[in-house]
């Protein structure tokens, strides 16, 4: 996976993007959100952001194991929530 | 020889003059190396790594193992070049490796005398006593292949990014079948070639494809691509790729210099690599001299050199009848074929290998079926070669001969489709592996695919470019489709033969006694023999990848391209193991030495990393400024004309602030605008206290929490306007606060209306501090600003205008000192730095910098480190107003107020002189083993008068412990007592003036 489709700008290669963490199957607390060690080999769900490009936050779904990329939705506006 | 002007498919009339081992030789235009020596009788090449023994041309490829030369002279060499890959050039200096003092004496092959004594992993074993490192010095310049170059003058790459639906990787038969197709159905397609002439086997095979000559249809077919915009790469390989996209390397003339860097996304990629021919394990087959049976026939057919006068052909398959066919036609005696498959294996469809033989029988040559050469004799090169029968009794024959050419059969090219996915299956008859389940976007086709006959190969290649331009998405409708049916039903009027069914009989090692074993080479390059397969196996290292570690099997520049196959072969044999079950070692990219020059492309010398200057930049350098890189920011460390060293300038710049006033390049300060109706509620939400308290004209002191509660950054927040605030982060830490801030946003604050914007290089900043400061700005400013300057309190902050440019003027102080920031638009940067200095301030730079703050107890990365939390930081004022913003959760938890928690100290020593430096460890005298903390700044304070520092200290200790400051690696042991942090008027009386 060398590549991630921004719904921003369109396909990019994957140097333009930052990783910023792996977000928990479920919702929990302030602590295990933010020290929780989450290995999602299936079906990952994650916050990239397009640094190099229009700096928007992406939500990804992946599989991490094959580099299928699932999904990608750009977070913020009125319809975000945050959560996966 | 040298009078003879040869012809061949790939060299033209001419004369090139180049050296080799201080010689004079000289090739035609299209020669490599190892073809214009070849043809002028030079028979040695090189000497093996280990034993040293003199070594000739094996392969006609990148593949060979052997012919490796340097290029260049010293130090600009250029070492391990396949000589066939080499173009000749006018003044090539060529070299062979490995030898000393010349080529055909060298002293290090009397080593050859210990034999089985280098054996696989002797290293482990022998030069023990009394110490290897006795042994070292002269490993080491025995050691290795070519001499490492001692400088580079190769001229920077270019790298060229492409696009297509179809790359085709391989230009012969079926590569040119699958362009073909794939542009024919409308895909964009980009075929590379590593060679410098497409056809591939087409280009002595002899052939005949849809009625033609294979090197006219060769001609046709590239003018059909040209026609229809395929792209065609010559001289460039594929070296690797991974995630969809593809590198290809183009080094024409075989030599690192015009080279070329494509990464290639196509949609689909075919790969049409071939196959690469396999030698024999026989007894001294590694002698100058033997050579692969293809290898042979590519140096007759494109430069008409003839490697022997005197051949005998050894293989397990029916081409080698064409071969030897052609071979004769060439002008040199086949004088002998023998054959490791007995008459009833090989007439099977008999016909056409049994007529050849018998045509060759005819005319002089022996043919013998069941047999094998056994040894190749001759102490320096082959002059004979043994022969044994396989099964029952027979005589050993001696043949005679100058030449052994040989071929145990082909491995397909299939190491990038085993990247991604993809699997490795045993193929029984062609004794070898080939790659199935690709992914989509990825095809294998021809010989690489496991076809050997011509129709299959053409046939393959086709289905395969169609199947890719489908993949692609580029079905061009009926119109197209019909076009190409018309032009197959005009294709298969003409015939297509090329040289047919091989008929392979695995065969990989030809019998001989024991002790003869490590004399069989199956890894020419690395020196590994059947006997140190042997060996490795009776060690205990079974699988296949721990014996090629062992026994350094396939790792050389070939990296396996002829030993692999057969050197799994053989485990599998002395296993009495399948070969299937023993599979061969993973290969990985690059697939080709590629040049670390190429690698690096552009980003070397000052493009490798970017440097970030202020606006003040040239000022600094014309000035005498010491820039140093801090992040990417290039900053003044300190200027010379106040001394020669960081320290002394650094102590002078400080105090001269103190004493009069100074100014200081502060433009690579972060910057953030925040904007809209919620913004005063998203600061609140992401510092430490409220945001939304600001005065729209004034600032304040504010602090940043992580998610777990840690201090992230400080700075000034100031407010703009009701819903406009510009917010100051630490210098290089702009991006990241950002982020940061642009992540809270887009998640848990529900994206409403914030914008957020980088402006850190908008505004250029010059910080004007020392008593002198403000008198020195009224009169630079001029009485537009004399108002504000006697008005602004600590924290004001002022908009106007300068030279016709924006100017805010900002009241405050990172050095305690009376003092103002002046945030001005990039272009006036300048021109008010001068007028500043022309009203009698000086410059300092980064080490008088720190040598105030640390004075004053302000806190910078070395405290704000991502390991302490306000607490620690003696930051309880700010917290107890409980605002709930980011980090404010987890901030509170009982583990942040153990006694072992750090707590921000100043510190002095004892003896009111002695030197620390931070870093030092700090230690109490009833526990002396276990650091309690350590100094994170120290700095000699010119307003104090001795050294100064801060430091985290645990929690437990109060300001009457006894501590020591240790560092032992730099300086020693110092006592220190506790101090408050502000060293230097506690009161901020001069700040306030």
């Amino acid at each position: 996976m060398t590549r991630l489709i921004c719904p921003f700008c369109g396909p990019r290669e994957l140097r333009e993007f930052e990783f910023h963490k792996t977000l928990p199957a479920a919702p929990g607390s302030a602590f295990s959100r933010t020290y929780e060690r989450v290995d999602r080999h299936e079906h990952s769900v994650e916050h990239w952001q397009h640094v190099e490009g229009c700096r928007g936050w992406l939500l990804v779904h992946r599989n991490p194991t094959t580099g299928e990329v699932l999904e990608t939705r750009l977070l913020g506006g009125a319809a975000a929530g945050g959560a996966p | 020889m040298s009078g003879n002007v040869r012809s061949g498919t790939r060299i033209g009339p001419g004369s090139i003059r180049f050296s080799y081992d201080g010689r004079e030789y000289s090739g035609q235009p299209g020669d490599t190396a190892a073809s214009a020596l070849l043809a002028q009788g030079v028979r040695f090449f090189g000497r093996s790594v280990k034993y040293r023994r003199l070594r000739g041309v094996l392969a006609a490829g990148p593949e060979e193992p052997n012919a490796l030369l340097t290029v260049g002279e010293h130090p600009a060499v250029i070492p391990n070049m396949p000589a066939p890959q080499l173009a000749v050039r006018e003044g090539l200096k060529l070299r062979s490796q490995n030898r000393w003092p010349t080529l055909e004496r060298d002293v290090a092959s009397l080593l050859q005398a210990g034999g089985g004594f280098f054996g696989a992993g002797f290293y482990y074993k022998t030069f023990m006593w009394p110490s290897w490192r006795a042994y070292e010095p002269i490993i080491r310049r025995l050691a290795g292949l070519g001499e490492a170059p001692g400088a580079c003058d190769l001229p920077p790459i270019a790298v060229e990014h492409l696009s297509c639906d179809v790359l085709v990787a391989g230009a012969g038969a079926a590569g040119l079948a699958a362009a073909r197709a794939s542009a024919r159905a409308g895909a964009r397609v980009v075929l590379c070639e590593r060679e410098p002439a497409c056809g591939g086997e087409l280009e002595f095979e002899g052939a005949r494809i849809e009625g033609r000559d294979a090197p006219r249809w060769v001609a046709a077919t590239l003018a059909e691509l040209a026609a229809r915009g395929v792209r065609l790469l010559t001289e460039t390989a594929l070296v690797g790729g991974s995630g969809g996209q593809l590198v290809l390397h183009s080094e024409p003339g075989g030599l690192p210099g015009a080279s070329v860097l494509y990464r290639v996304r196509p949609r689909c990629f075919v790969i049409a690599m071939g196959a690469v021919e396999r030698p024999i394990a026989l007894v001294d087959n590694d002698r100058p001299g033997v050579m692969l049976l293809g290898a042979a026939e590519r140096f007759l057919a494109r430069y008409g050199v003839s490697v022997g006068r005197d051949l005998v052909l050894f293989a397990n398959h029916d081409r080698v009848y064409a071969a030897a066919t052609r071979l004769a036609a060439g002008g040199m005696r086949v004088r002998a074929i023998v054959d490791t498959r007995t008459d009833a294996q090989s007439d099977i469809n008999g016909a056409g290998a049994a007529s050849l033989r018998a045509e060759l029988a005819r005319r002089g040559t022996l043919c013998l079926a069941g047999h094998a050469v056994i040894a190749a004799e001759g102490r320096r090169e082959v002059r004979a070669v043994r022969v044994a029968p396989l099964a029952g009794a027979g005589p050993v024959r001696k043949i005679a001969c100058d030449a052994l050419l040989y071929s145990g059969g082909w491995s397909p090219s299939v190491s990038a489709g085993l990247q991604e996915g993809g699997a490795r299956e045993y193929s029984s008859g062609l004794g070898a592996f080939l790659a199935q389940a690709q992914p989509q976007w990825r095809i294998l086709c021809g010989a690489a695919n496991g076809h050997l006959e011509l129709g299959d190969v053409l046939a393959d290649g086709r289905a395969a470019g169609e199947r890719a331009a489908r993949h692609a998405g580029q079905s061009a409708g009926t119109a197209v489709e019909a076009q190409g049916r018309d032009e197959a039903r005009g294709e298969a009027r003409g015939e297509t033969h090329g040289d047919g069914a091989p008929r392979l009989v695995a065969f990989w090692r030809s019998p001989a006694p024991r002790k003869a074993e490590k004399r069989q080479f199956v890894d020419l390059q690395n020196d590994v023999t059947v006997a140190d397969l042997r060996a490795a196996l009776a060690e205990g290292f079974v699988d296949i990848e721990h014996v090629k570690r062992y026994t350094t099997l396939g790792i050389g520049t070939e990296q396996g391209a002829t030993s692999s196959v057969l050197g799994a072969a053989i485990l599998a044999d002395l296993k009495g193991e399948a070969l299937d079950q023993v599979g061969t070692f993973r290969s990985r990219a690059p697939y080709r030495p590629v040049a670390l020059n190429s690698l690096a492309g552009l980003r070397i010398g000052p493009a490798y990393r970017i440097a970030r200057r202020t606006p003040l930049d040239g000022w600094h350098t014309a000035n005498g400024a010491v820039l140093e890189s801090s992040g990417l920011w290039m900053r003044p460390r300190f200027y010379r004309s106040n001394g020669d060293d960081a320290f002394a300038a650094g102590v002078a710049e400080a105090g001269r602030v103190r004493a009069s006033g100074g100014i200081a390049d502060g433009s690579t300060l972060g910057k953030i605008e925040i904007a809209g109706p919620d913004a005063a509620g998203f600061l609140d939400s992401m510092y430490l206290t409220k945001a939304g308290t600001i005065k729209v004209g004034r600032g304040k002191y504010m602090v940043n929490l992580r998610e777990d509660g840690m201090v992230l950054d400080d700075g000034l927040v100031l407010r703009l306007a009701p819903d406009r605030f510009v917010a100051t982060v630490s210098s290089g830490h702009a991006l990241h606060m950002l982020s940061h801030f642009e992540h809270y946003r887009d998640t848990e604050w529900g994206g409403r209306a914030v914008t957020l914007t980088d402006v850190t290089e908008a505004w250029g900043v010059i910080a004007v501090a020392g008593p002198r400061s403000r008198s020195a700005l009224a009169s630079v400013l001029g009485p537009d600003w004399r108002g504000s300057l006697e008005s602004l309190g600590h924290m004001d902050f002022a908009d106007g205008k300068f030279a016709g440019r924006d100017l805010r003027l900002l009241r405050a102080s990172f050095s305690g000192e009376l003092a103002y920031e002046l945030h001005c638009r990039p272009g006036i940067a300048v021109p008010l730095w001068q007028a500043l200095i022309a009203a009698g301030l000086a410059p300092y730079g980064l080490e008088a910098l720190d040598i105030l703050r640390v004075e004053k107890g302000y806190l910078v990365s070395s405290e704000i480190n991502g390991e302490t939390t306000p607490y620690d930081l003696n930051m309880d004022g700010l917290l107890k107003l409980g605002n709930p913003c980011l980090g404010r959760e987890l901030l509170d938890r009982p583990a942040f107020h153990e006694p072992s928690r750090p707590r921000l100290v100043g510190v002095r020593a004892r003896d009111g002189r002695a030197k620390f430096l931070a870093g030092a460890q700090l230690t109490t005298e009833d526990e002396s083993r276990h650091a309690a903390g350590y100094v994170t700044s120290a700095v000699y304070s010119p307003a104090l008068g001795e050294w100064v520092g801060l430091a985290l200290l645990a929690r437990r200790l109060d300001e009457h412990a006894q501590i020591t400051a240790r560092d032992p690696l730099r300086g020693g042991d110092t006592p220190l007592r506790i101090v408050s942090p502000v060293h230097f008027d506690p009161a901020g009386e001069r700040m306030k003036s």
